[in-house]
């Protein structure tokens, strides 16, 4: 992509982690493996041929059309992929990513993709193969703890669920858990087992999480104590107000 | 300023609220929690931590067994995956010290809830004077205190759905209609010394002077009658009933009071005034899409609820207390009814409005915002600062980050109201509210709603579900607009209004916010005097003053005035 920085106020580390993700400016910290991707994702199986809805737009016949002269599909699309899903849940406990920075993440940085933010979760729609892409560069990159955030195609209540004992975000469906040093998970983002243990890499430590979080929490970095956010926010408001007053 | 509690008191009792409901035992569920920690040990318990889970489990059994068909298991949720529930926790109701399961504040199984509703539907207000003026115009008859009581005693015969101008034909039993009556209000002194006292609402008794004063001087020296049919009826036929069978029983009343004719022309003048000019409806209409009568939830506007809501009576110098009941009667019936029951058919999710008046958070959160606007700009009940830009952002900022804070610092808080639509609705209610006390203008409330989640979907990088983030980051350019469908004062908006047709969580809200606004300038009514003056009334079978009370009534099965049963003719159990 040719558009590379991106702004946002704040002179906090939190302000300074926003910035990276929406930069894309995250470090790869650990490896999944494509087979071991696919089965967390759950939607085919592990080593399957990727489904697709339409044949190869190569085999499609479709008229001259300048935009799509410029526009180069991506693999997805080109392929015929089937649409399919991530969705992550994100602690409110000093998680790396919350879910408007997934979004902002998607869709700065990827092509093709429907981010949606909710409550506590966050869901980026794609063609599969794309979507697969994604999700590994989350999976496998410091935007995500392994302990603080999860794959989570339903029950996602728990990011505002207090940590469990270990730390660990809280799982009504029990997909992940510590066993060890790592997280393992053996369900698939619905909860429906897989056929094997997934390790998903350490968590962050307290302290690191602290370091890396864009989640602004009082006992770390408080939303009030970065005035240039809060200011900004409030400008925003305002001139949205005002625009909307025009008694001509 | 009486009744009224400071910052620490009212985190004293949120606190509270949380010991009780985390670290207290519950069914099955012990916990002996720090509800500052913000780890937990989570015992996965399921449904058979929770007594009323258990107690519904076991009717659902009897009931598969009874009829040889499949009914009720909570085993079945998320297709057979075993659960590892969380906590199931009781509830304490704001502002009370009534603990009760969640499952206890859905209005199926809530008696007060549904009264509540029953007894809103089943209103409406009819004006005397139209049919007054017909009676002496056109027909020459003379109207006089005397022949008004003896129409009102008339009435409350036939308002109940007994006959009144033919010979004794098909009635309805009294028992069944007993909640069913018919009372006068006016603002003329004169008039309502003349009438029988039991027909009448007194304003001047019913609320303190300086309210009655204002409420009479906007009547005038109008005349209304505040009718409530049956509640069977209404739950039978629709809200559109209720007119219809108000106008059918006031005509027929007139007919047999005052000697008429029963084909003469008149008729149908005292029929259309009673039918149309001169009635008043909780409700109004809703576009033909969404197919219902008047007297139905979708077409209450904020400002009828605010008023139909009594709290303003009987604690004036509180304003939050009244801005909560208010709340509650209003999460309650706009979330819950309308939206769970009319809209999406839902069960369980709209039940989270639930949160928005339990636990004490949001009375946390309002008082704390109310003193602080009270403090930084010398304003109290009746002394109202004007509203300005900067006044909205400070309120609101101060607020939103308060109530922020609050979950930040209490994740027993944050896990009560677990799904972040409840955490929004708290913080922009509280704030919002808090300003349009403050300034006595709700739509500095409604301006201060918008900011209030702009700051908090910035601070934690998430607000509510989607209904959130489309309507509560589009709002804030139709607060203050000049085009009448997009800038309507908030109290004229309603669960109708564009972008508020399909969002849980907010309407309660924004009535809250339209409260706080008369609240603050200590006015006694919001919207219409009417309505306000017409639920001034003891007799009503649900407490609009003592809301949260009420519900929790219904909660523990102790609540003792539904209408609208049918054991008088059936088989009772």
């Amino acid at each position: 992509m040719a558009y590379k920085p991106q702004y946002y106020p704040g002179s906090t580390s939190v302000a300074e982690n926003r910035r990276n993700h929406m930069s894309n400016n995250v470090k790869k910290v650990r490896d999944i493996s494509d087979e071991d991707l696919t089965a967390c994702l759950g939607h085919r199986a592990p080593g399957s041929d990727y489904p697709s809805t339409h044949p190869p737009l190569a085999e499609m016949g479709e008229p001259d059309c300048p935009v799509r002269e410029i526009v180069t599909p991506t693999p997805g699309t080109a392929a015929g992929d089937r649409v399919r899903y991530v969705q992550w849940a994100d602690s409110m406990y000093n998680s790396p990513s919350v879910p408007y920075w997934r979004s902002y993440h998607a869709a700065i940085n990827y092509r093709g993709v429907d981010p949606g933010t909710l409550s506590g979760r966050q869901v980026v729609e794609a063609r599969e193969r794309d979507m697969e892409a994604i999700a590994k560069e989350q999976m496998e990159t410091d935007m995500t703890c392994p302990g603080l955030s999860g794959l989570r195609g339903c029950t996602v209540h728990g990011h505002s669920c207090r940590l469990q004992e270990d730390g660990v975000m809280f799982d009504m469906l029990d997909r992940r858990r510590l066993e060890g040093d790592s997280i393992v998970q053996d369900k698939d983002q619905v909860g429906v087992p897989i056929d094997r243990k997934v390790n998903l890499g350490k968590p962050m430590s307290p302290a690191e999480a602290a370091k890396k979080t864009t989640f602004y929490r009082v006992g770390n970095v408080a939303f009030r104590d970065d005035a240039e956010v809060v200011g900004w926010t409030q400008k925003v408001w305002e001139l949205r107000t005002i625009y909307g007053y025009q008694p001509k | 300023m009486a009744n009224f509690q400071n910052e620490a008191t009212a985190k004293k009792a949120f606190v509270s609220a949380m010991e009780t409901k985390y670290a207290k035992e519950w069914g099955s569920n012990k916990q002996n929690d720090d509800i500052q920690s913000q780890t937990a040990k989570y015992l996965r318990l399921g449904t058979e931590q929770n007594p009323r889970k258990m107690e519904m489990a076991k009717i659902g059994a009897e009931i598969t067994k009874k009829r040889g068909l499949q009914a009720y298991d909570p085993m079945l949720h998320l297709a057979g995956i075993p659960l590892g529930q969380r906590q199931l926790t009781p509830y304490t109701l704001g502002g009370t010290d009534i603990v009760c399961d969640g499952d206890d504040l859905h209005y199926v199984n809530n008696a007060a809830m549904q009264q509540e509703w029953d007894d809103i539907r089943r209103t409406c207000v009819v004006g005397l004077d139209l049919a007054h003026e017909t009676l002496e115009k056109r027909l020459g008859k003379e109207v006089t205190p005397e022949t008004i009581n003896y129409y009102l005693e008339v009435l409350n015969h036939a308002m109940p759905g007994a006959a009144i101008v033919q010979e004794h034909m098909v009635e309805t039993h009294p028992a069944m209609v007993d909640d069913c009556y018919v009372k006068v209000f006016t603002g003329d002194d004169s008039l309502k010394d003349e009438l029988d006292p039991q027909f009448v609402i007194d304003i001047d008794k019913m609320f303190r002077p300086d309210h009655a004063a204002q409420i009479k001087a906007s009547i005038g020296k109008a005349s209304f009658q505040a009718v409530h049919i049956p509640t069977v009826v209404s739950r039978t036929a629709d809200g559109g009933q209720t007119s219809r069978w108000m106008a059918m029983q006031v005509g027929m009343s007139f007919i047999s009071a005052y000697h008429m004719c029963a084909g003469e022309a008149a008729v149908a003048d005292l029929a259309f005034t009673a039918k149309h000019a001169g009635l008043v409806e909780m409700s109004e209409m809703l576009p033909a899409r969404r197919a219902r009568g008047p007297n139905e939830p979708g077409g209450l506007s904020f400002g009828h609820m605010a008023d139909i809501v009594q709290t303003s009576r009987k604690f004036r110098d509180d304003p939050c207390k009244i801005a909560l009941e208010t709340c509650a009667a209003a999460m309650m019936l706009y979330d819950q009814i309308w939206l769970g029951g009319y809209m999406s058919g839902g069960v369980g999710f709209t039940m989270y409005a639930t949160a928005a008046y339990t636990n004490n958070v949001v009375d946390d959160n309002l008082y704390a915002d109310t003193e602080y606007g009270w403090d930084k700009y010398g304003t109290g009940i009746g002394k109202t600062v004007a509203p300005t830009i900067d006044i909205i952002k400070d309120i609101a900022t101060w607020g939103t980050l308060y109530g922020l804070e609050l979950y930040e610092n209490y994740p027993t808080a944050l896990e009560d109201h677990f799904g972040g639509s409840q955490r929004a609705t708290v913080v922009s209610t509280a704030s919002a509210a808090a300003c349009a006390i403050t300034t006595g203008n709700s739509n500095a409330g409604l301006s201060a709603w918008y900011l209030s989640m702009y700051l908090h979907k910035e601070g934690h990088g998430r607000l509510g579900f989607f209904g959130y983030d489309l309507q509560d980051q589009c709002g804030a350019t139709n607060v203050f607009s000049y085009q009448s469908d997009e800038g309507l004062l908030g109290e004229l908006r309603g669960a109708n209004y564009p972008n508020y047709a399909m969002n849980v969580g907010h309407q309660g809200g924004y009535t809250t916010v339209v409260t706080g606004g008369y609240t603050g300038r200590g006015d006694a009514f919001s919207t219409n005097p009417l309505v306000k003056a017409c639920f001034a009334d003891d007799l009503m079978n649900f407490d609009f003053v003592e809301v949260r009370e009420c519900f929790g009534k219904g909660a523990l099965r102790e609540y003792d005035r539904c209408a609208g049963e049918r054991a008088f003719v059936i088989p009772a159990k």
